[in-house]
């Protein structure tokens, strides 16, 4: 009798939990954007009656956290964010839903989008999985003091036979880093750590040169006389005009030798941009501006794109709640709001907000920078080629490999992993 | 002769109630430790990959001649091999004087411990971001200090040939409290009669540890190694926190490369025949040690 009562009971409670509102739940990474979604949150639930649960967690523990989610039935996560390292994974697997008819049902424009934003988290083979977050795409972190210093004007002009400003060419780019290396100050810091630094970051070195990763047929286009010019330089720039142990820096370390004004410039992820003007962590407050990696001519950027996409996964309990969830956080007007708190945009009309122009100017050049950008091969494997790319070219900055042997392994192993996925026939 | 099967009837009572008191024991092992271990050894022989988790294709040893084939596996191997060898005699070494002299300490002993044991009770993770600060060629004090007497700057983690040697610096920095305990404990624990008969023979401090101290020791001395051994070869935080294994493979330690075979590369039956084949080296190298520890 005890034991039905208690049955009753239990059963009355989960009845009762059913009956309340709907709850979309999420997981996602603790970074700044996380932080302006989370401030706008209280909105949505108003107008909806929507609970959002956010549960943030740290980068390295996202992974092993969803994809027991997202093989369940039934998971326990609403929507989720995707890495583009992920993509390729997730999409093979089948673990995302396609959204083109809810965008269809909707009129949720997409065209808005950077496209090539779009491509990186937002379509896989022509159909859309994703919706794209923020971008973390790479710039070139340079010293605006520097360059508008007289002297060093006269004498970059009296050396070179060209003006000092803002590099509109990779070559000119690297004529002032080896300018700039003088007097105890560096050219450039690097991140030469593996995998993941020495990789992001040598790929702005690859398409700045002109070069890519691969060609139409998914054949990888490492051994070529671009690449090989690629990592010559970066070799170059660690040598001779970076500090010493730039070839074993991950990204806070090479950022702290830039902010304490030790070098002219510094090619990172675009949001380090704010921690420039943070007097609590930068010496060069004012002192620095981030433009689009140059390329081989104006125009023609260098810069490695970067980005994270809101998705619905196949296994979510409620699809249609977190679709209301993903257009509102993706709406014109939440978008603007979280780029006016300091989030990275992956909208065109969010960067020619003027509200948001006038409140951050350099919006417009990191418009530029994302027009410009390349694309990192995703599929399957990225994760795991990113690995072998850290390794080779690791190996050629420490001298242990030519560059020409390092790029013709990176070249046959992409090629391997890519005949593995099926990409290349 | 009933008197006999009386004893041995009791005698089978009680093995048999000596077996179900071990048995929650047993039982908890056997899931604990010997459940991962056949579950991974099991994995190794399918070509069983995160990307499609299942164990439809049975492929035999075929993982493990893959392992062996794998040059950046075999050289993993080595450089585990020689920072094994590396930290586990220069501890050894710095272990040993710094035990004996602690033991022949009378006041302030407790003040050494908890100094020499600070650590050991650190995380793996906190050292190393610590050195990494400390090491930072240009930012960091162990330069700067170099500097104030006109040497360096040292490339500590950037350059192929240093990177190794400071990570096994850190390493001994962080575990040589754990030898010095270990063999603390056991210098504590000998009699002091050989030595007291040595003294009025007349034989010198050096002669009364060449044979007094050391075959006393030995027993300890082998499990401290034996222990250690074990541990180093583990080692994958410091490697995971300073190097990634770079600059190049320096510092590529068999540990974090199984680690990346199984969650960057995906390949899990791959990686599970590797940790089989590191458990089989590590239970040689027990056996071994501990079958020379009973001969002495």
């Amino acid at each position: 009798m005890k034991k039905l009562f208690y049955s009753l009971c239990l059963s009355a409670s989960l009845v009762g939990g059913a009956a309340h509102a709907e709850t979309v739940s999420i997981l996602m990474e603790g970074v700044p954007d996380t932080e302006y979604v989370k401030a706008l949150v209280p909105e949505f639930e108003k107008e909806t009656g929507i609970t959002v649960n956010l549960e943030v967690v740290n980068y390295a523990e996202m992974h092993t956290k969803l994809v027991p989610q997202l093989v369940a039935k039934t998971g326990s996560y609403s929507a989720i964010v995707v890495d583009f390292y992920w993509v390729g994974e997730f999409a093979k697997a089948g673990w995302m839903q396609p959204l083109d008819e809810r965008i269809a049902a909707d009129g949720f424009d997409t065209s808005v989008y950077v496209p090539k934003m779009m491509d990186l988290v937002g379509k896989v083979d022509g159909t859309t999985y994703m919706l794209p977050f923020y971008n973390y795409a790479m710039g070139l972190l340079y010293r605006t003091d520097l360059l508008a210093d007289e002297k060093n004007k006269a004498d970059f002009q009296a050396k070179y036979g060209i003006e000092l400003k803002k590099p509109e060419t990779w070559d000119e780019y690297l004529k002032q880093v080896e300018f700039f290396t003088k007097d105890g100050q560096y050219g450039v810091v690097n991140q030469g750590l593996r995998p993941d630094p020495i990789a992001m970051e040598w790929s702005n070195y690859l398409f700045a040169n002109g070069g890519d990763y691969i060609d139409d047929n998914w054949v990888s286009t490492l051994a070529t006389p671009e690449a090989k010019a690629a990592l010559e330089q970066y070799i170059a720039n660690i040598e001779k005009y970076g500090p010493v142990g730039a070839a074993s820096f991950s990204f806070d370390e090479a950022f702290n030798v830039f902010a304490q004004g030790q070098a002219y410039s510094y090619i990172t992820y675009n949001f380090f941009r704010a921690s420039v003007d943070d007097p609590s962590t930068s010496q060069v407050v004012g002192k620095a501006e981030i433009a689009a990696v140059p390329g081989k001519a104006p125009g023609q950027g260098g810069s490695l794109n970067g980005a994270w996409g809101w998705a619905i996964p196949k296994s979510s309990p409620n699809p249609d709640a977190a679709w209301q969830f993903l257009k509102w956080v993706e709406s014109k007007d939440i978008t603007v709001k979280r780029a006016l708190a300091g989030g990275s945009p992956t909208r065109t009309d969010v960067f020619d907000d003027p509200a948001v122009l006038e409140k951050y100017p350099r919006m417009a050049e990191l418009k530029k920078l994302l027009l410009e950008s390349h694309n990192f091969p995703t599929f399957t494997y990225t994760p795991q080629f990113v690995e072998v790319l850290g390794r080779e070219l690791s190996l050629a900055v420490s001298k242990e490999k030519s560059a020409e042997d390092a790029l013709a392994q990176s070249a046959k192993e992409f090629d391997e992993l890519a005949k593995k996925d099926g990409k290349q026939k | 002769m009933g008197a006999v099967a009386a004893r041995s009837a009791i005698e089978r009572e009680d093995r048999r109630f000596g077996w179900m008191l071990m048995m929650p024991g047993i039982a908890l092992l056997a899931a604990v430790i010997g459940f991962p271990v056949i579950w991974a050894l099991n994995t190794s022989l399918f070509d069983y990959t995160l990307i499609m988790p299942g164990y439809d294709n049975f492929v035999g040893a075929d993982n493990y001649a893959r392992a062996f084939n794998d040059g950046e596996f075999i050289h993993a191997a080595k450089v585990t091999f020689f920072f094994v060898v590396a930290v586990v005699l220069i501890e050894f070494a710095i272990g040993f004087l710094v035990a004996l002299m602690l033991n022949d300490t009378q006041r302030g002993k407790n003040i050494y411990y908890l100094i020499l044991l600070c650590p050991l009770l650190m995380n793996p993770v906190v050292v190393g971001l610590i050195w990494r600060m400390f090491l930072h060629p240009t930012l960091g004090i162990v330069n700067y200090l170099l500097s104030t007497v006109s040497l360096g700057p040292v490339n500590w983690l950037g350059d192929a040939g240093i990177a190794f040697w400071t990570v096994v610096m850190v390493d001994i920095w962080h575990q040589v409290s754990f030898m010095i305990v270990l063999l603390l404990a056991g210098l504590s624990a000998l009699p002091k009669e050989p030595y007291e008969a040595a003294r009025v023979d007349g034989a010198s401090a050096l002669q009364s540890f060449w044979h007094i101290t050391l075959p006393l020791m030995r027993p300890v001395i082998v499990v401290t190694l034996l222990i250690r051994v074990i541990f180093a070869i583990k080692t994958y935080d410091i490697i995971y926190i300073m190097t990634r294994g770079g600059p190049g493979v320096a510092t590529d330690l068999v540990s974090y490369f199984i680690y990346r075979r199984a969650f960057v590369g995906l390949d899990l039956g791959e990686a599970c025949a590797m940790a089989g084949i590191l458990l089989v080296t590590v239970i040689a190298i027990t056996a071994y040690l501990h079958r020379s520890m009973r001969a002495l």
